[in-house]
């Protein structure tokens, strides 16, 4: 049996790594010179920034991600990080921004934050929303109804900007709080050593190992199918024959290269439907200092700054991401889809955020980087995602836009590989 | 080089510019460095660099 896979990223090497380890021959056409799509180093300056993610695995050695690479066989050190995260607060009680100086909490410590009520209210629901998931609404809406006070906000858009690149207001609650139990279930996050790169060789290295191949600067330009089951890709006018397709650019994309009269009325509704999602946009700044801005691997967020959500200093846990006696240092913020026509300003305002977050401190900028539409920080806000099937048989889709229920980030492509392959294994 | 609508900014083609010629603030920007050399089309993701 023969499978190709379109697209190098993340998604596209777990799958192509299980299903040679499954005794299939695999065959990968990557668009761009280099694998690993949004997940994987560049180097810059003797640095190791990245294409997208912040060299974080949001369960560290213990979710989706890391038992799925440890099934697989890739050889891949993800060191868990304490503490996971911090909270900067104002000094002051009544401050609600950081230019009178800050001090520091743990994250388990948000709690001490609210009023004494609502932390009555917050062990109630602590418990009983394990036992009844809500579901209907945002979970912004379902703050404001059960917890409302300003602090229930401002952490709640920090933690999922931080994490999924949206405001509270754009996460449905279900998923919400499928992402809590998840973090209760597999604990906080980790960062793999070598960085996103670390992961993507170690699968390559297994797609190599089983006898696979995988080609770069290879553009898939059209999948063929007949009679509504996928026989091939065509790349530089070339056919490829296959038994299975998995494509790992999301639905949209996917949709775009279907061309099958006898599935014609499937492939229109499930364009259609693939056109509505909605990527999940972000601005990344990557600083870099002499002495540590953070002095933790862990999570710094920052739930009173006006756009940055959240900060990371790697170098704490791999200093190999910078050149010796440096450090690494990267801020992400959530851009909303009414601001994406306004990124310098989006962007200038996460610089003035790191100004006083950092006040007193030497540090540089080394780049800002912007994602959105075609190459976003999610293909589909979490929690709207498809599922990996399409209307053509033997064509699948993985990757960040058919993430698994709860999975953050990379942890939802994990699940979302998982999800298929027993799909396709059955 | 011509950037068209279709940049996010991500600065992908920033990093494989071999002469820092690429300046990017939401989008990517040719600086006077450049000598069209083309390294840069390549690298970015969403076909927004034109020769
Ligand atoms: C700023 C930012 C920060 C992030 N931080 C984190 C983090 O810290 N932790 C975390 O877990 N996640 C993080 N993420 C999310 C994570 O990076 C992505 O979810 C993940 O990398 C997506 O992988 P993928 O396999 O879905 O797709 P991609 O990485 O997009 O891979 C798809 C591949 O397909 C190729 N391709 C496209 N079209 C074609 C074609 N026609 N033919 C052949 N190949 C093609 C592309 O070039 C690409 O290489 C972050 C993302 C961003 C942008």
């Amino acid at each position: 049996m023969k499978a190709i896979i379109i697209g190098s990223g993340l998604g596209g090497l777990l799958s192509a790594a299980s299903l040679s380890n499954s005794g299939y021959e695999v065959e990968v056409f990557e668009r761009l010179p280099i694998n690993g799509g949004r997940f994987t180093n560049i180097p810059y300056h003797g640095f190791q920034l990245s294409t997208g993610a912040l060299h974080m695995i949001p369960h560290g050695p213990t979710g989706p991600l890391a038992n799925l690479l440890e099934e697989i066989g890739a050889d891949v050190e993800i060191v868990r990080i304490k503490p996971s995260a911090v909270i900067r607060i104002p000094r002051k009680k009544g401050d609600t921004n950081y230019s009178f100086g800050h001090k520091d909490i743990l994250f388990e410590d948000f709690k001490t934050q609210f009023s004494l009520i609502n932390r009555l209210k917050l062990i109630f629901y602590a418990i009983s929303t394990r036992k009844n998931q809500p579901n209907e609404g945002s979970f912004a809406d379902w703050c404001t109804k059960h917890i409302d006070q300003d602090w229930t906000n401002r952490i709640a858009d920090s933690f999922f900007g931080w994490a999924l690149s949206l405001r509270a207001a754009d996460v449905p609650v279900e998923e919400g709080f499928e992402i809590i139990e998840k973090l209760y279930r597999h604990g906080g996050s980790g960062v793999p050593m070598g960085g996103c790169k670390g992961v993507i060789d170690a699968l390559i290295d297994v797609v190599v190992r089983n006898g696979g191949s995988i080609h770069t600067s290879s553009e898939v330009t059209k999948i063929l199918s007949d009679n509504g089951k996928a026989t091939g890709v065509l790349v530089d006018d070339m056919e490829h024959k296959a038994d299975l397709i998995i494509s790992d650019i999301g639905h949209p994309f996917t949709a775009m290269m279907l061309d099958d009269d006898t599935a014609k009325t499937e492939i229109d509704r499930y364009s259609n439907i693939a056109k509505k999602l909605k990527p999940s946009a972000g601005v990344k700044i990557c600083l870099t200092s002499d002495k540590p801005l953070i002095g933790h691997g862990g999570v710094l967020l920052t739930p009173y700054a006006r756009r940055v959500n959240g900060i990371n200093e790697v170098t704490n846990i791999d200093p190999s991401l910078a050149p010796p006696g440096k450090h690494l240092t990267m801020a992400h913020q959530c851009v909303e889809w009414k601001n994406i026509d306004h990124l310098e300003e989006e962007i200038d305002l996460g610089l003035k955020d790191l100004e006083e977050i950092f006040s007193g401190k030497e540090y540089e900028v080394l780049l800002v980087q912007s994602y959105s539409d075609g190459w976003p920080v999610n293909r589909s806000a979490s929690g709207t995602d498809l599922k990996n099937i399409t209307p053509i048989k033997g064509l699948y889709v993985v990757g960040d836009g058919a993430k698994g229920k709860g999975g953050i980030e990379v942890e939802g492509v994990a699940l979302g590989v998982k999800d298929a392959l027993q799909d396709i294994l059955k | 080089m011509k950037v068209n609508d279709n940049c996010v900014g991500c600065g992908q083609c920033a990093t494989f510019c071999k002469l820092d010629a690429i300046v990017v603030n939401a989008k990517a920007k040719m600086s006077e460095k450049c000598i069209e050399c083309g390294i840069c089309i390549a690298y970015c993701p969403v076909k927004a660099i034109e020769g």
